[in-house]
């Protein structure tokens, strides 16, 4: 059985229009700058404040407060290449066998 | 009492689409009919590394609960919420992501790591993404005696689900390549 059930806040989330715009900048300077090596300034500051700014006031709501605690237990996983990092569980490269 | 498994897919698409395409995989409204069993993702903190060009993100995802009805029925929740890090170092060109949930903890522990890289058969067109997901049911939580059916039910569904998230991402790709050679300055 399919349940269409969606949290209240999806289609109706208070955030979703500053969400929007958020994701609209980033992603372009994702892909045209950061990408490309322009990584020196951060962008799309204003549209980032006002979405955590509208998401820090529907915290509680959002079970949000949990996620916080949560991310800061567990932090970044390791990027960059270093094949010896022994949180990567595949150190072989993938053309082997 | 652990499930873990492995898999990797190769895109045929280099990596600056395919980790431009994964920004895009949760939010795109036109993915959340495919990816139904997401619910809801927020960006929760994100920062960037100026010197070494790298760019570090948390994202709250709630998600359909996994697994088979019972266990639904005996954790009496159907959403379960998933803290997702990840790291974006464009100059080496690795994006890896840790997902985990922070709900239900006392039930089970899943966790997914994944990594996009450029092929090393075809590194400026095809991209590999590796990942590892292990689900473990809590020893004395109420799941417990019919862990490994839990357990096996979970990875199936996990297996369908990125089976449909693959489908988002060859999309999604294909749409940014469209946009790069039709748009671009």
């Amino acid at each position: 059985m399919k349940e269409k059930r969606k949290p209240s806040s999806s289609a109706t989330s208070p955030c979703a229009k500053l969400r929007a715009a958020y994701h609209d900048c980033f992603n372009r300077w994702y892909s045209e700058k950061f990408l490309k090596g322009q990584w020196e300034k951060e962008e799309c500051v204003t549209e980032w404040q006002n979405y955590r700014n509208c998401l820090s006031q529907h915290l509680e709501d959002k079970h949000l407060s949990r996620f916080l605690e949560a991310e800061e237990a567990f932090g970044y996983p390791s990027a960059g290449r270093d094949r010896d990092d022994p949180s990567r569980p595949f150190k072989s490269s993938t053309s082997s066998q | 009492m652990v499930k873990a498994y492995k898999q990797e897919h190769t895109y045929k698409h280099p990596w600056e689409i395919v980790t431009s395409a994964s920004w895009r995989k949760f939010t795109d409204p036109e993915n959340t009919q495919t990816l139904s069993h997401i619910l809801e993702v927020e960006t929760l903190d994100r920062s960037l590394d100026t010197t070494q060009g790298k760019l570090y993100t948390t994202r709250a995802i709630t998600v359909h609960a996994p697994g088979p009805w019972f266990v639904r029925k005996i954790i009496g929740q159907d959403i379960c919420h998933c803290v997702e890090s990840s790291v974006v170092d464009a100059r080496a060109k690795s994006m890896a992501l840790t997902t985990r949930n922070v709900s239900l903890r006392k039930y089970l522990e899943v966790e997914e790591k994944s990594w996009y890289e450029p092929h090393p058969e075809n590194p400026e067109g095809w991209t590999v993404c590796k990942q590892e997901t292990s689900i473990k049911i809590k020893p004395l939580s109420a799941l417990a005696t019919m862990a490994e059916k839990v357990e096996q039910k979970c990875a199936e569904k996990f297996l369908q689900n990125s089976v449909k998230g693959r489908v988002v991402m060859e999309r999604m790709c294909k749409y940014l390549e469209s946009e790069a050679s039709g748009f671009s300055l």
